[in-house]
């Protein structure tokens, strides 16, 4: 496997690959440049727990539960199922989806996780995502695979939220993620800012082109913003993540995981201290070839302005540490079901 | 049994959580938003007493607020009624805060964090005297508070006993020892509820000349209540707080930024003493009505070291206690511990033996800052940390010095503080240029090891909370001129081990170099900035000082970072 290297910023960790990120002079990025120009609005902006009090309390359910929370089985959508249930006294609904490359560790922490707290699971899996996946892989599109998976398991979440009458829909996005509300309309292409310009394009060219050639998936969604606006018309629910308002470090929570819930990390994901999906392996190596980065680059770099993470522990917990083995057996897993 | 106490809308909001009579967690807001002495609705501060005394927001049982806002309301309409049509414009600069805020506490606390309990109104004086009394040590105590202005009081005096208090007598507004500290520090050029220690300093540099003057307006009877003349005053009436016959009995105001001249000076002594003997003259009155040897004193007044150590120095009382968080922001603590032990019958079980109750801060995430921050850094071990800085301190080299939990109250004690070597002739020059940039009247102040004081300073009692100003003893001035006032006195804190031991190492370490127990403390901030709160702030004000060097936690960061 090899990845061109590129001069990383000084800051963060964004290579340059322009046109969406750049280094000045000085070795520091644009988007950190732009950070800093917009540092002094931002910190009397700070999210409060009080903050999501009120958003809790604003989305009263007058149903049997309260929220469904989007859970992967990662550490941070757990501590998010947790904190719903443990610290808020919600009634949460778990939900989580598989499109047949979820780990066995990452399900045996969802199953531990909902056993303990003594909550309702949904738990959906299906190969309908597979073909689409093939054809990214096959004809080399510059499409990280995560971008329409997440496009996907938002636009399920939101017809699960709709079908059980659900206002409130909470995930465990790190603020390194997405911070800013309104929180639906902003949880994942284009609105992290010029870091996803080129990766949000290529995936709605690549959607355009292959949903109107490809009639099993006519219906599917271009954007985040589309699932956004179609779930608006049927059932308003807003997207909320408990970690952005919450100053408890991942590594805190983690430990209580550990105790409380018998939660593991697996044996390998990428990025270190992850329970990311098999396929998440190859969506990073495609991610990496044809932009320098992927998404987790951007999440990290987030975080690194934020004073969440340093810059060495992110560009440790950033290493390829896989190898074209891995690959190969995640291509043969995806070609098999493709071939079905 | 959780009780969130809260004080704001006027100055000096805060918030405190109390645990079964346990002082859990107590900080300001403004160490938050960084904006002094504001008023606005606590949000920041109650969100850290939730998370950093470990429960939910579903955990607090009751609120206890610092005032009852329709009794205040009452006085202000009242007040501004008498001296209409005067008053307009400022009643209707003021009404909209009352209706916004002020009156609707209940409303603002289900809005902000959701809280549907009950609420439990304390007096203001009542929570000074709760701040004051319910934390001491003491079982029984004579109680005195004073302020600017609470409801309708402006002064209380009374007596604790177990976890009852009762209140004998008020003065009642606009009967105000503090109103007229305030107004004449506005006079003097300074702002209110933030200049009067800096009025406190200018008086040391002056004569009373003015004493018989300030006699003539505000009349002291013999218990030591007192009646002002009004006319000399305006607190209703627009921008000012004092008339145009205060200005033609003393001369002309001084404008902020302006000359101090001689004049000044003597005004400003001319209160202090006044403010010294009336205070005398009510704590002999408060000593004969009750018969106690103790007394607990609360309420902004007592924020005057200078005056505290007259009142210790005159031995009617044996024992003073006077909490850290004397002022507004203390009325917070006040409500919560009025609440848990009188309203609630709980029994009291812990006294406040120091003032680390804010925020703190782990070296892993210290050192995730410094590295972000691309600041070079050393890290040392808890032994060899208190080594190096005291060897800095020797050096003469000022320190910005961050540790542990900050302080509740007006003064940095220790954790978030400015550190300097009280032998150095021109220490207070120094500090001025690289830091702080005070008017060079103000002194400042020494750290001492508790068992030491004695040797230097003419002081009986332990002062942990930087609230007396005894006499530096004739023999020492000239070993620590660095913290000796043109008076003679120093504002000092005596530092236990057992209070803060990573803080009495350093000095201790300091005393095997220069064979001083003591160190220079100043707040660590910038001049008009409130105190640091976060690494964050703190590397922020090094950046913008000339400080040598930062130590943040076990982490020592020189100029050159």
């Amino acid at each position: 496997m090899t990845i061109e290297t590129r001069t990383i910023c000084k800051r963060c960790v964004l290579p340059e690959s322009r046109p969406d990120v750049w280094l000045d002079a000085e070795g520091v990025c644009n988007i950190c440049r732009t950070y800093d120009q917009q540092k002094d609005g931002r910190s009397r902006t700070k999210l409060l727990e009080s903050d999501f009090v009120k958003i809790l309390s604003q989305h009263k359910s007058k149903g049997k539960y309260d929220c469904l929370v989007m859970c992967s089985g990662g550490k941070d959508s757990t501590a998010a199922l947790y904190y719903m249930k443990k610290r808020y006294k919600l009634n949460p609904l778990a939900f989580t989806f598989d499109h047949g490359f979820e780990t066995e560790g990452a399900l045996e922490n969802i199953r531990n996780a909902v056993e303990i707290l003594g909550i309702d699971f949904l738990f959906f899996k299906s190969d309908f995502m597979k073909e689409m996946f093939l054809e990214i892989v096959k004809t080399d599109e510059k499409v990280a695979l995560c971008h329409p998976c997440s496009i996907w398991y938002m636009g399920l979440t939101f017809e699960m939220a709709a079908r059980y009458d659900i206002p409130l829909i909470v995930a465990g996005w790190t603020r390194g993620q997405v911070s800013q509300q309104p929180l639906a309309s902003r949880c994942a292409d284009k609105v992290h800012g010029s870091e996803f310009i080129s990766m949000s394009g290529a995936t709605q060219a690549f959607l355009d082109k292959y949903t109107r050639q490809n009639p099993k998936y006519k219906d599917f969604p271009k954007s985040m913003e589309e699932v956004v606006r179609l779930a608006g018309k049927r059932h308003k629910a807003t997207v909320v993540s408990p970690h952005w308002f919450l100053p408890t470090d991942s590594g805190e929570y983690v430990e209580l995981l550990q105790k409380e819930l018998k939660w593991k990390f697996p044996p390998q994901s990428y990025p270190g201290a992850s329970t990311n999906c098999s396929l998440n392996f190859l969506s990073v190596h495609n991610a990496m070839r044809h932009f320098g980065y992927t998404h987790y680059h951007v999440e990290m770099s987030k975080m690194i302005r934020e004073s969440l993470l340093s810059r060495q522990e992110a560009l440790k917990l950033l290493e390829i540490n896989f190898g074209d083995e891995v690959l190969r057996d995640v291509m043969q897993k995806l070609s098999r079901a493709g071939g079905k | 049994m959780n009780v969130l106490g809260i004080s704001c809308h006027f100055h000096d909001a805060a918030a405190c959580l109390i645990r079964n009579g346990k002082i859990i967690v107590a900080v300001q807001e403004e160490r938050f938003t960084r904006q002094k002495n504001t008023s606005s609705f606590p949000i920041n501060a109650v969100n850290y007493c939730v998370q950093g005394g470990g429960i939910t927001f579903d955990d607090i049982d009751c609120v206890a607020f610092y005032e009852k806002p329709f009794l205040k309301f009452s006085r202000f309409v009242i007040d501004h009624l008498r001296a209409w049509p005067f008053s307009c414009e400022n009643f209707l600069q003021t009404t909209p805060h009352w209706l916004q805020d002020r009156l609707i506490l209940p409303l603002t606390l289900e809005k902000e964090i959701g809280f549907k309990g009950r609420v439990f109104f304390v007096k203001h004086h009542l929570a000074h005297a709760a701040s004051a009394f319910l934390v001491s040590p003491f079982e029984e105590a004579a109680i005195l508070t004073g302020d600017a202005v609470g409801e309708w009081a402006t002064m209380t005096y009374g007596q604790g006993r177990g976890q009852n208090i009762r209140i004998r007598k008020e003065i009642h507004y606009p009967n105000s020892l503090g109103l007229v500290y305030t107004a004449l520090t506005t006079y003097l050029g300074y702002a209110a509820h933030e200049g009067e220690g800096t009025v406190m300093a200018l008086a040391s540099c002056g004569k009373p000349r003015y004493l018989d003057q300030l006699r003539a307006i505000v009349k002291v009877n013999a218990d030591g209540s007192h009646v002002i003349d009004e006319r000399y005053f305006g607190f209703n009436k627009g921008a000012k707080m004092y008339s145009r016959s205060l200005v033609k009995m003393f001369g002309s105001e001084r404008m902020p930024g302006d000359k101090v001249e001689e004049r000044h000076c003597d005004i400003a002594a001319s209160l202090q003493k006044f403010t010294e003997e009336t205070l005398l003259t009510i704590t002999r009155h408060v000593r004969r009505e009750t018969k106690l040897d103790k007394i607990c004193l609360g309420g902004g007044l007592f924020l005057n070291c200078v005056a505290n150590s007259k009142i210790l120095e005159d031995g009617a009382f044996k024992e003073i206690f006077i909490q850290p968080a004397a002022g507004d922001s203390g009325g917070a603590l006040g409500a919560a511990a009025y609440a848990q032990h009188c309203i609630l019958k709980n029994p009291r079980e812990h006294a406040m033996r120091d003032a680390y109750l804010g925020p703190d801060y782990s070296d892993a995430l210290i050192q995730r800052l410094l590295l972000n921050h691309n600041m070079a850094f050393d890290a040392y071990t808890d032994d060899a940390l208190s080594v190096s800085v005291a060897q800095m301190i020797a050096d003469n080299k000022v320190v910005g010095w961050f540790q542990g939990k900050m302080e509740f109250g007006p003064r940095a004690l220790g954790n978030r503080s400015i550190l300097g070597n009280p032998c150095h002739p021109h220490m207070k020059e120094l500090l001025n240029d690289k830091v702080k940039r005070r008017e060079p009247f103000r002194p400042y102040a020494p750290m001492v090891l508790e068992e030491s004081a004695h040797e230097f300073f003419e002081l009986s009692v332990a002062s942990p909370f930087m609230l007396l100003a005894p006499k530096v003893r004739e023999d020492k001035k000239s070993v620590i001129p660095g913290v000796v006032h043109v008076d003679g006195t120093a504002r000092v804190q005596t530092v236990g081990k057992a209070a803060n031991p990573k803080l009495w190492q350093l000095i201790k370490d300091f005393e095997g170099i220069t064979g001083v127990p003591i160190v220079i403390n100043t707040s660590f901030n910038l001049r008009g900035e409130p105190i640091v709160c976060s690494p964050e702030d703190a590397i922020a004000s090094f950046r913008r000082s000339a400080m040598d060097h930062l130590v943040l936690g076990n982490f020592i960061i020189g100029r050159q970072g």
